[in-house]
């Protein structure tokens, strides 16, 4: 536990040295890159609010570094979060609310649950006709060893009744104008499951700013969407909470639509569990090989299902061979994957590749397109030169 | 081993709140009758990049508009139509993506 003394020293500290960061932060001219502390690489797609995109050739690690790991945020990240005072409280359907603190949260047993995220908006770009939204391509994504205690024990504390259907999250995040507050609810099932968690590690240490410190909700295998970030209040409901980001937000139609379609919200179910899905790290778009031979590699993830296999295609689709399937691997994890490929001669290609799951669900050639751009999940492609 | 992640990562957090915002940086939208407004209305919650990524129908960026008003956009009902046309005409759905900036890398990988 921090003592108010130390933390108050430490603030001091940082302010003092704050004079000396400042320059760290800026943008310089044309393409230059950006520096902001504690982040490495990343694609700025907005930095207010902060939205922060993986580039595809970080898709190269079973564990993404937090530095590289995607930033999504749909309000202004709070400006003040004191470990000292912060509190969690649990309500509505339970037999005894609480208010948990820190350092109560954290005397609780841990569970490490290694979880790939990723945001329900990425590859939102790709959807034509073009959708509104943060225009995320491949990089919304990342694998981490998420820890913290189980959210089923801090329920069973409360004791939840047996009207309690739903579980609702509020984080911290400060709301902008009349924008309706960042509220999510997820079904009690999910939220009894032992893998779900109240998360206040990454990587094996405690979460940063942009990832929700110090405490996260943590749904494994669902959009990240359904993991709130700062979070202060958990609340057992009767039914899924009735606010925004549950309806309209984060719907998808209950059959497919034609593109440009409006989607009938009665005829529509939330968002929940990600779909199957693989995406190339190597080689790049647009890459000249001066050889033949030619290392293609990526990550392929399938939410709350197993990856079973990667393909891969380098005549357009016409014929797949299987991609060698690392050897890393755990339930919510992405499977990295990697193929050697001999081009039969110098020319253009397009390497296409796509991954099947334990539920039988394969990549399709044409995602599913939804007024939102939610769940994309085409065949990945990158087009490539081999010269020699 | 908590204390001290847990006092590095309220400190991180602490010295990212004194750094300045990014607002100034942000890319300046199009040149226009609305150009202004739609910069004063749309970045008092965020900022032009978000804007300037987008590649959306008339109708798409119409939804958009009454959304945001909704939101509390400050958009004077003589401009919606005209925030409609300016948004619209810049950033239609033909036109080539946006380049986004990227962040350094600390160290060479």
């Amino acid at each position: 536990m921090i003592s108010r003394r130390d933390f108050v020293k430490a603030i001091s500290g940082m302010v003092a040295a704050a004079g000396a960061v400042h320059p760290l932060l800026s943008w310089a001219a044309g393409d230059s890159p950006v520096v902001i502390p504690g982040e490495e690489g990343m694609i700025v797609r907005s930095a207010r609010f902060f939205d922060l995109e993986m580039p595809p050739e970080f898709l190269d690690s079973w564990i993404t570094p937090v530095p590289h790991f995607f930033v999504r945020n749909h309000m202004h990240e709070p400006s003040t979060l004191d470990p000292e005072t912060w509190q969690l409280t649990v309500s509505g359907e339970v037999e005894k609310p609480l208010t948990l603190t820190f350092a109560e949260l954290v005397r609780m047993e841990p569970h490490t649950v290694t979880n790939t995220l990723e945001c329900a908006g990425n590859g939102r770009a790709f959807h034509h006709p073009h959708v509104p939204g943060v225009q995320w391509q491949k990089g919304a994504v990342g694998t981490a060893r998420f820890s913290g205690p189980r959210l089923r024990d801090v329920l069973q504390r409360a004791g939840v009744k047996s009207t309690g259907k739903h579980v609702m999250f509020r984080g911290l995040d400060e709301v902008p104008g009349k924008v309706p507050p960042f509220i999510r609810s997820i079904p009690i099932e999910k939220a009894s499951d032992e893998d779900t968690l109240i998360a206040m590690r990454m990587n094996g240490e405690a979460l940063t700013k942009h990832h929700g410190f110090p405490a996260r909700a943590l749904v494994p295998g669902w959009i990240g969407a359904a993991s709130c970030k700062w979070l202060s209040e958990i609340k057992v409901l009767d039914k899924e909470f009735d606010g925004n980001f549950m309806k309209p937000g984060y719907r998808m139609p209950n059959h497919p639509l034609k593109p440009g379609d409006p989607l009938n919200l009665d005829d529509s179910h939330a968002v929940t569990g990600l779909n199957v899905k693989s995406a190339i790290a190597a080689p790049e778009e647009n890459w000249t090989s001066r050889s033949r031979s030619v290392q293609i590699h990526g990550a392929a993830w399938a939410g709350e299902a197993d990856i079973v296999k990667v393909e891969i295609s380098t005549d357009a689709g016409a014929t797949w061979q299987a991609a060698q399937l690392g050897r890393e691997h755990s339930k919510y994890a992405w499977r990295l994957w990697n193929y050697h490929w001999k081009a039969p001669k110098a020319g253009e290609y397009t390497i296409l590749s796509r991954a099947t799951d334990s539920q039988g669900r394969t990549q399709p050639e044409t995602a599913e397109w939804n007024p939102s751009g939610y769940l994309y999940n085409a065949y990945d492609q990158v087009k490539i030169h081999v010269e020699a | 081993m908590w204390k001290r992640s847990a006092l590095i990562a309220s400190l991180s957090l602490i010295t990212l709140c004194w750094l300045p915002r990014l607002r100034a940086q942000s890319p300046e939208l199009p040149t226009g009758p609305l150009q202004a407004k739609v910069t004063t209305a749309c970045t008092e919650c965020h900022e032009s990049r978000i804007i300037v990524q987008q590649r959306l129908s008339k109708g798409a960026w119409t939804k958009e508009v009454d959304k945001m008003i909704k939101w509390g956009a400050v958009v004077d009902p003589a401009d919606r139509e005209g925030f409609i046309e300016y948004l619209s005409v810049n950033f239609p759905p033909d036109k080539a993506p946006e380049q986004m900036p990227r962040v350094a890398l600390a160290k060479k990988r």
